[in-house]
């Protein structure tokens, strides 16, 4: 009879955190890699739905968090007026924003620049609350001013910018572990403070036939198929 | 259209599954013959990097700076060095993550337009990537104001540390 119990209370508690986790994946919504908001934000790469980083972990611990505009959206400097944390930015869908116009080269981007990597919003607009994660197992291998460099065991180099410098729980050298906490999601950028968001991008390497060439790729892709993971509880 | 059309043929072609490049070593030993040090390098280098398999290369400038931090295993390495407001690191690596024809008319075009050094100020850090003896490095510069400090706006620094670069170790 108590076991009959301790199973009916399990399969209520599965069903419900099924359910909960369902709900949670039916709510998350994304625009297609490559379409930028606004369009004349700059030209994506339409159609390239390659995972270039697949099974990664996503770099924040917990759902939700957004993937849209820092310059474009709400508040930015070359989006509508309004604070930074309006409601706005911090809602579905997902706007992929890698090759966003910056005067930056990219050769990944129609025209040749873009932006790296895609900013991501936490949950909510406040600072030093919300845990970045090692995507893989690797080694931190440098700590910069406002960066934190994961070299993973796949040889990418996963690039965390913007996290609180006096937050961070690891240190050049150190060995991580998937999902190990790193630091705390903030708006530091050395003495001139950005917004609050982490920044996140890819480098790895392509081979071009007998020449090789490190590259910057689209990770929007690779973090849709890890946030979908996060959020069915399975990262 | 076109491009949409580019895309999704150049990104069908790309394969998953990287591997290690070949370091073409014939082109390293004359040079690093010339470029032997006469002072020991300190320690903090020799033992952090007597493991690499790629040729190390430091600016001259730092090369015996017994403060700086080297992250490395076989396959790459990364040496960090503090300066005042700012962190250069130099970094090398043999490993590919993905491969990709090169027929591809994107990764062609790609390749060919590429620099023997490309210098790029992204996220305010100055960084420039070259590739030597068939695997790639890097160099960075972060600073605590990069919208002020002329070490990550202009390219004096980094094509200084890029012009001294001097092989301080690694093996077959």
């Amino acid at each position: 009879m108590r076991y009959l119990l301790i199973a009916m209370i399990l399969f209520v508690f599965t069903s419900c955190s099924q359910k909960s986790s369902t709900e949670k994946l039916q709510r998350f919504s994304y625009t297609p890699a490559g379409k930028l908001v606004p369009p004349t934000s700059g030209q994506g790469r339409i159609g390239d739905n390659y995972i270039y980083a697949p099974a990664i972990r996503f770099p924040i611990e917990k759902a939700p968090a957004y993937i849209n505009s820092q310059v474009y959206g709400v508040g930015g400097y070359l989006g509508p007026r309004g604070s930074l944390c309006s409601p706005k930015n911090y809602q579905y869908p997902w706007h992929d924003n890698y090759c966003e116009k910056r005067g930056w080269k990219m050769p990944l981007c129609r025209g040749g620049k873009g932006h790296q990597g895609v900013d991501i919003r936490t949950a909510t607009c406040e600072k030093r609350k919300y845990y970045t994660v090692a995507v893989e197992d690797g080694i931190i291998s440098s700590i910069g001013k406002y960066t934190v460099s994961l070299r993973g065991k796949s040889g990418r180099t996963y690039r965390y910018l913007h996290q609180d410098p006096h937050s961070l729980r690891v240190h050049r050298g150190e060995h991580v572990k998937r999902g190990q906490r790193l630091g705390l999601v903030s708006n530091y950028m050395g003495s001139t403070p950005t917004s609050i968001h982490l920044h996140f991008d890819i480098r790895q390497t392509i081979k071009i036939g007998n020449k090789s060439k490190v590259m910057f790729v689209p990770p929007y892709t690779s973090l849709v198929d890890a946030y979908k993971r996060l959020l069915q509880g399975n990262p | 259209m076109r491009y949409i059309y580019l895309s999704i043929i150049s990104l069908s072609i790309l394969s998953a599954g990287g591997g290690v490049l070949d370091v073409d070593w014939s082109t390293v030993i004359p040079k690093s013959g010339q470029q032997k040090a006469s002072v020991p390098y300190p320690k903090v280098l020799t033992d952090g990097i007597k493991d690499v398999h790629l040729p190390v290369y430091l600016s001259s400038q730092y090369a015996y700076d017994k403060n700086m931090i080297v992250v490395a295993d076989k396959n790459f390495y990364t040496i960090s060095i503090d300066l005042k407001d700012a962190v250069v690191t130099f970094q090398g690596d043999k490993t590919f993550q993905e491969s990709v024809s090169p027929t591809n008319p994107e990764f062609q075009k790609i390749s060919k337009s590429s620099a023997p050094v490309e210098y790029v100020l992204a996220e305010g850090i100055m960084s420039a990537t070259f590739n030597r003896h068939g695997v790639n490095y890097m160099i960075d510069i972060e600073c605590e104001e990069p919208k002020k400090d002329k070490r990550c706006r202009e390219t004096s620094l980094i094509s200084s540390l890029y012009n001294t670069l001097t092989m301080v170790g690694g093996r077959p």
